[in-house]
């Protein structure tokens, strides 16, 4: 037992000094910022005093927190049920070998290639309530226009509808290579039992895919949480504040204005990686007791 | 029809819905200035401008050959150290490990700005700005968490039997790693690799905060000739980014090609 | 592993090369080095090292005796990058920054004071300067200055019967777009974003009702809010002005349904190309006459870098990017007003349409102007944000710009 923990940790050796050497200090930088009350001149110079909790407090006390906090949840939770569901709905699809099918599913890989800052401002660009080819399908079947950014109604959807289109190919990608992983003898087995197609995806394929599907919705749940840019692009957390969430709203207090606010930008950021480490707990809870099982 | 090609034709309208965005992004790239915003927008480009993909070709060659370095070397690294760590989470499962998970996360949630805020102080002091290795190293932050987390997922589903039979065989921890459970999670491995890829491929923060001086600059940095401080052109902006996703999507169809199904009867044979 | 050996030596290979590649040719970052060249930062990306301003830099640092190595980044990223440079002692030696952002930096004890190094800035008008001035100490000189006015269709206010001479006022302006949208055009556009793009574009409603940035609350800026939402309810502007950027507005424009748009002397390059005829006026106050638009364009300022004799020369070089014989051609380039008298005249001299700019910067203050330094973007954010919420109709004028008020006075 010892020897292979010896070993075990002799694998992990590298990682361990590679996460103390690149996140340990950034950790270190964003906790500190977050309990100090900066200013640019102490954010150059330094001796910024410590003000304990203050920052929180303030940012919890700033009625954009309420708004923040629910529009990154639905968001979050909007996005993650999309992503997932049409994700593992085309791992299915794509699951059995036809013509064409390895070259489709990477093409639909290309929009991960795309810097975000173009692919989100194409779809600025196809919402757009006057240019827009939204609208102008929308006016083809004889509907109104529908103000899709500068909305207070609609510009969160918006978001969510082009941040699911690009977490569509993880999901996609990742559920592909889970599916392919189970053995084909499985398939064959409950084939051979005269399951329907539904019924061998319901109690055998969709259950040995549980460890792929719990780490994909992680993972999602984790990036998910800290999309910004492409909320930036499209509508700036606007308009007046509609679809702003708590990584856009960190962004703004530390980055959006001329004047730098890192204190209060830092404890927001922090609040998010809270929101991470209690689905992290939850993640760690379904893995022992799977482990177990 | 058969019932494969029916698949062929439903599979085909389905990218072709999934890529609308991206063609949309072809057409402003050969859209002239003067038409971007005429309302009803032109579904195929009328009077198609050429300007913005002689621009880019005259221009933006050397960020591509960059961009191409920093995402392989990414890949390297990030499968480097990814490997044998997720190995170990998945088989060889050693006491106090569980914390690991964690830290993984919580590393992941930290904002990419203050990481690579962090990383200036570090890569100041050791004069390692401006360098591709140096953008390698910072663009590995982004998938290293998430490689291992799948890496050991799909190493869990190596059964214990295949790896105890590779034991009795007289195998140590390393050779049962590399001829056994490494081949057995290919699909894994791709799968980190390519998202690996992708971020340092498309990463801009990075690289604007750690490698925006000096010769040796990706792509994401070049688009922003094109951004002004007041005025963006946009033929040249989308064109660059139709010319980047070329040969990069073209690694991606190879890439898919290994994806493979059975992998782990067939380790079982070797 | 079933990969293909040749693949992963390629891999190999290709990395290896990149890591000696580079290896071989890393650079420094900037002027933390007591002999190093002399590093010049600016948000000029669009500039590469053919361009005249690039020379303009070689001949100055020439002329000062020392090498430069000039970086340019993307404006947005620009004061980030410079905080974490200074923080880390390696700012440039050279610091080319927007005018608003000057305060902010002068205030953080980033740049030395224009007296403190021998920089001249007597040439440039006054009320370019003020925006560099914090607590009774000029920082840096303007490079030149860009500044907001109304872009006109000729064709359009033609076919509306609309003479664009007799836009001296709001009555008249409202007038004019009821006839336009009644000929079937498109009345105006602008950017309303929630950015300091925003509040750059409002500005000159806001000072042209009479308003001032430290009563946000007053009647006269409701005015200003209310004049633009009742072009929205109207329909003489499209709604995706919320949503604009000061580029998107200009595309609008350029479709050459509208008939007025409301941008920079930046566009003056890209109006060339617009395949229509079109004028320009300067914007109108609410009782006629010009309305102030904020400055806009960039300062040459001096770092603080720890040794008096780099700073005198980094200051010679700032002289000299700015110096009334160079600085014409660098205005030229970037289609800026210069911020020196002698240079205007020759601007007009050579281009004569640039006169109703000339007089739109002399007209033009400086948004960290007044005294209000740093406090500037404490009052900008609320008013955009005001701005946004009257014109999605989420507040009334009143009651959003009485919020912004008072955002604006508890910010720090």
């Amino acid at each position: 037992m010892a020897r292979r923990t010896l070993v075990g940790w002799a694998f992990l050796a590298p990682l361990v000094a590679y996460l103390l050497l690149c996140y340990g200090y950034p950790l270190l930088t964003t906790i500190d910022l977050s309990v100090r009350d900066y200013t640019v001149r102490t954010f150059v110079h330094g001796g910024a005093p410590v003000v304990g909790l203050a920052n929180y407090t303030a940012v919890f006390a700033d009625p954009v927190f309420r708004t923040a906090l629910l529009n990154t949840l639905v968001f979050t939770a909007a996005s993650l049920v999309f992503q997932y569901t049409t994700g593992l709905a085309l791992a299915v699809f794509f699951s059995r070998h036809f013509r064409l099918s390895a070259t489709l599913r990477a093409l639909f890989l290309v929009p991960w290639l795309l810097p975000l800052i173009v692919s989100a401002s194409t779809w600025a660009w196809m919402f757009n309530s006057e240019a827009g080819v939204v609208n102008a399908a929308l006016a083809w079947f004889g509907l109104d226009a529908v103000h899709w950014l500068t909305s207070p109604d609609w510009a969160l959807v918006s978001v969510i509808a082009a941040n699911v289109w690009i977490g569509i190919p993880f999901n996609l990608v990742v559920l592909y290579s889970g599916l392919r992983n189970i053995p084909a003898e499985v398939h064959e087995a409950s084939a051979l039992d005269g399951a329907s197609a539904w019924q061998s995806f319901r109690h055998v394929t969709f259950p040995m895919l549980r460890p792929v599907s719990a780490v994909t919705l992680l993972l999602g749940l984790v990036y998910t949480l800290k999309v910004f840019d492409l909320v930036w692009i499209m509508t700036r957390g606007g308009p007046g504040g509609a679809s702003t969430t708590l990584a856009t709203w960190s962004y703004e207090l530390g980055f959006g204005s001329m004047l730098p606010r890192f204190g209060p930008s830092a404890a927001v950021g922090n609040v998010l990686i809270l929101l991470a480490v209690v689905a992290g707990l939850v993640y760690v809870r379904v893995q022992r007791h799977q482990e177990a099982s | 029809m058969t019932r494969s090609s029916w698949r062929t034709a439903v599979g085909v309208l389905l990218t072709g819905v999934m890529l609308f965005p991206v063609y949309w992004m072809v057409n402003v790239s050969l859209t002239p200035p003067g038409e971007l915003r005429k309302s009803p927008p032109d579904l195929v480009p009328t009077n198609p401008t050429f300007d913005g993909y002689a621009r880019v070709l005259d221009e933006q060659l050397p960020y591509f050959g960059t961009s191409l370095l920093v995402a392989l070397g990414t890949v390297a690294l990030t499968l480097a150290l990814a490997a044998p760590a997720a190995y170990s989470l998945a088989k060889l499962r050693p006491r106090g490990r569980r914390p690991l998970t964690f830290v993984l996360l919580v590393a992941q949630m930290i904002p990419g700005i203050i990481m690579a805020l962090g990383l200036y102080g570090i890569y100041v002091e050791l004069g390692i700005t401006n360098t591709v290795w140096g953008l390698v190293f910072a663009d590995s932050t982004i998938a290293v968490p998430f490689a291992v987390l799948i890496l050991t997922s799909f190493m869990s589903s190596v059964p214990d039997e295949v790896v105890q039979a590779a034991r009795i065989d007289g195998a140590g921890a390393w050779r049962t790693f590399r001829s056994v459970v490494l081949p057995a999670s290919r699909n894994g491995v791709v799968t980190a690799g390519l998202f690996a890829f992708l971020w340092a491929w498309s990463d801009f923060v990075f690289a604007a905060t750690l490698d925006s001086g000096g010769s040796m600059q990706p792509l994401t940095l070049g688009i922003y000739r094109y951004i002004g401080n007041n005025n963006q052109e946009w033929n040249a902006i989308m064109a660059t980014a139709v010319v980047a996703s070329v040969p990069a999507t073209a690694l991606l169809v190879l890439a898919q090609r290994f994806v493979a199904a059975g992998i782990t009867s067939g380790a079982v044979k070797d | 592993m079933t990969r293909p050996p040749f693949s992963r030596r390629l891999t190999l290979a290709l990395v290896a090369a990149g890591l000696c590649l580079t290896a071989c040719s890393s650079a420094g970052d900037a002027g933390g080095d007591p002999a190093g060249p002399f590093a010049v930062w600016d948000p000029y990306p669009q500039f590469d090292g053919t361009s005249e301003w690039v020379k303009v830099i070689e001949r100055c640092g020439a002329e000062a005796g020392v090498r430069v190595e000039r970086q340019a980044y993307d404006t947005s990223d620009l004061t980030n990058k410079v905080l974490l440079a200074a923080q880390q002692g390696v700012a440039p030696n050279v610091l080319v920054v927007d005018n608003p952002v000057v305060s902010t930096l002068a205030e953080g004890g980033v740049l030395k004071a224009n007296e403190d190094v021998g920089l001249d800035a007597s040439a440039a008008s006054p009320n370019l300067l003020a925006a560099g001035e914090v607590a009774g100490k000029a920082y840096g000189v303007p490079i030149g200055a860009n500044t907001l006015a109304l872009y006109y269709n000729k064709a359009v206010l033609a076919q509306a019967g609309v003479d664009p001479a007799s836009l001296t006022d709001w009555a008249s302006l409202d007038a004019a777009l009821a006839k336009v949208v009644a000929a079937g055009k498109k009345g105006i556009t602008f950017s309303a974003i929630g950015t300091e793009e925003g509040s750059f574009q409002f500005l000159p409603w806001f000072w042209g009702a009479g308003a001032e940035l430290t009563d946000l609350a007053s009647p006269r800026a409701v005015a200003a809010v209310e004049l633009w939402k009742s072009w929205l309810d109207r329909r003489y502007a499209p709604n995706s002005v919320i949503g604009n950027t000061q580029t998107t507005s200009w595309q609008e424009f350029a479709t050459g349904e509208y008939a007025f748009a409301e941008n920079g002397t930046w566009q003056l390059g890209n109006a060339g190309e617009l395949g229509f005829e079109y004028g320009v006026i300067p914007i109108p106050s609410r009782d006629g006459g010009v309305a102030p638009a904020p400055t806009g364009g960039e300062f040459v300022t001096v770092p603080v870098q720890g040794s008096a004799d780099r700073e005198a020369t980094a200051a010679k070089i700032a002289g000299c990017l700015t110096g009334a014989d160079t600085v014409l051609a660098t205005d030229t380039a970037l289609t800026y007003v210069s911020a020196i008298g002698s240079v205007r005249e020759q601007q007009v001299a050579a281009k004569p349409e640039l006169a109703v700019w000339v007089d739109a910067v002399q007209a033009a203050k400086g948004r960290t102007g007044d005294g209000l330094g740093t406090r500037y973007p404490r009052i900008s954010q609320p008013l955009w944000t005001a701005v946004q919420e009257v014109l999605t109709g989420s507040k009334p004028a009143s009651g959003a710009l009485a919020d912004a008020q008072r955002a604006a006075a508890s910010a720090k």
